[in-house]
């Protein structure tokens, strides 16, 4: 298998009893990236994540995480990937420098403790009990223990789902901070904007298979979404005076014309075309939408209706 | 290996760091036996066992030890592990490379190290304030007893954890399943007898009594206890292996 990749994931099935929750799933996460694997409750995310961190078996399929088989070869992993799981508790009186000090003595070549509450933006938390923590720094700590090691690559189980607005801008805030470090991260999340913000690369996991996946425009594109062409109907259109245009799907919803097309380069040329022949200039309010993640995603997962 | 040690001292290191600051699990774990010590010991003081010239308090400070030394190791292990494996910290150690050789021996270590201390002070206390010393010679019987009873406790402290679900009942559980035990084994009261035949034999084949004999050795003389290290090493080892049979990492 290459060597240039962090995680490879090759036809991953998974069933549990008659339940086959993956379905052939394959993925690659190359070094340095924020690879982000994206889909709705009961995808087989968390399923997919505890098969690369050696947690479960999987059904059939190969899988390697840093060139090893995390099935066999889970303690080596250990000490080179960092583990975000979904739900995870502290020990209840711990404070959060002796705690992370006791984590960093687990590996061995742990980053500084200056560091680590550094990147996690924990310092001034630092004497603090942990159960006198928010949610929002609890997972911020998690992420510096699982940082603790210094690991190539970081798994990141849901890390904001439930956050307050704030609490999730400051976990993004640290998630860029391991980004800098030049660490490779492969999170899961079920939140779109979580996922556009954060991730170089995308795969739409659902049902068991990867939909779609590619960086945030690919993956747009590759839904097959179409680009939306909009602008202000010309008064000579509006009252009849020019035919429309041929080739073009173009629909006059009153005050604004709209056409979708999935070549937007030609669509537009012809449209200019037209306007220039029936003299409407450079066509007032003219705007060119590609289709957004969030578009592709609610078709794909069938939560929305297809360009509205 | 050396470095699984490191880790495991580290890791007690750790633990006893959070026990101590931990206002209830102290309070418990250590000042409870000290108060029974001191209450119960002062309504003994002076008589002696009926029928005897053995002084009440000298059966009754090495009930007490036992009583601390399963205080230590069943109660405060066996709830503190549940609560671990209830908050997710069993599966976030997991996630580490730390050994769970490593681990596992910290938590025993610092387990050991609460029921020492608390062995000491009730130790001192019983002779300072009642007169009770080990008889001459009875220190090597006092210390192989504790180990034995930290050992067979700490074993079955593992295994009553896995029976517990919730935080919110792992120390109400770990009470409840030896305070009436502790109590018909006569380990708050020396002069306690008169129990029905059948509740006398089920006394004697739980290891409560068994280990408060064995301390008791070292303070009187009494009959090698072959029944009572029997008694132990048949609960340690049925522990032992309800604990391989049943241990879970995540809730």
């Amino acid at each position: 298998m290459t060597a240039g990749l962090a995680v490879q994931v090759r036809d991953l099935q998974m069933s549990y009893g008659p339940a086959q929750v993956l379905r052939g799933v394959d993925f690659d996460v190359r070094y340095g990236e924020v690879f982000c694997l994206l889909g709705p409750n009961g995808a087989g995310k968390t399923t997919t994540l505890e098969i690369l961190e050696g947690f479960r078996a999987p059904t059939a399929g190969t899988v390697r995480v840093l060139g090893l088989d995390p099935a066999v070869d889970a303690a080596r992993l250990r000490e080179r990937a960092g583990m975000v799981l979904q739900e995870c508790g502290f020990p209840r009186q711990a404070r959060v420098g002796e705690l992370i000090e006791t984590w960093r003595s687990y590996y061995p070549s742990p980053r500084p403790l200056a560091d680590l509450l550094e990147v996690v933006e924990l310092a001034e938390s630092r004497n603090t009990q942990v159960r006198k923590l928010s949610v929002g720094q609890r997972r911020r700590l998690d992420f510096a223990l699982a940082l603790a090691g210094d690991p190539e690559l970081v798994f990141l189980d849901e890390p904001t789902t439930g956050f307050d607005p704030e609490a999730r801008r400051r976990c993004w805030a640290a998630i860029e901070n391991l980004r800098r470090l030049g660490k490779t991260i492969l999170l899961t999340t079920h939140y779109l904007d979580e996922a556009e913000r954060l991730a170089d690369r995308i795969a739409i996991l659902r049902a068991g298979r990867i939909e779609l996946a590619g960086t945030t425009p690919e993956v747009a594109a590759r839904a097959g979404l179409a680009t939306r062409i909009s602008f202000i109907t010309p008064a000579a259109l509006r009252r009849g005076q020019v035919v429309l245009p041929d080739g073009v799907d173009l629909v006059v919803r009153g005050p604004l014309s709209v056409c979708h097309t999935e070549n937007a380069a030609v669509t537009l040329r012809r449209l200019l075309e037209w306007a220039h022949r029936h003299g409407l200039g450079d066509l007032d309010g003219l705007a060119v939408t590609a289709p957004s993640l969030e578009d592709s995603y609610l078709q794909l997962t069938g939560a929305g209706a297809e360009n509205p | 290996m050396t470095r699984s040690v490191r880790l495991a001292a580290r890791q007690a290191l750790l633990e006893q760091r959070s026990f101590w600051r931990s206002a209830e699990y102290a309070l418990f774990t250590f000042v409870f036996p000290l108060m029974i010590l001191l209450l119960i010991g002062a309504a003994n003081v002076g008589s002696d066992l009926p029928g005897t010239h053995i002084k009440n308090t000298t059966v009754f400070v090495p009930g007490i030890l036992a009583f601390g030394v399963i205080v230590a190791a069943y109660v405060n292990l066996g709830s503190k592990v549940a609560v671990l494996r209830h908050d997710g910290v069993l599966k976030r150690i997991r996630t580490t490379p730390l050994p769970s050789a490593a681990y596992l021996g910290g938590l025993v270590a610092s387990t050991v190290a609460t029921a020492i201390c608390i062995t000491v002070c009730t130790g001192l206390i019983g002779w300072l304030a009642f007169g009770a010393s080990p008889r001459p010679g009875g220190l090597l019987a006092l210390a192989a007893g504790l180990t034995l009873g930290i050992v067979c406790f700490a074993t079955l402290g593992l295994a009553i954890s896995s029976v517990i679900t919730s935080a919110e009942s792992a120390g109400p559980i770990a009470y409840a399943s030896f305070l009436p035990i502790a109590i018909i084994s006569g380990v708050f009261d020396p002069t306690f007898s008169g129990l029905p035949q059948w509740l006398s034999r089920m006394v004697d084949a739980f290891p409560v009594k068994a280990l408060a004999q064995l301390l008791e050795g070292a303070y009187t003389v009494r009959p090698f206890p072959a029944w009572d290290l029997v008694n132990l090493g048949v609960w340690t080892a049925a522990a032992a292996g309800f604990v391989a049979w049943r241990f879970r990492w995540h809730g």
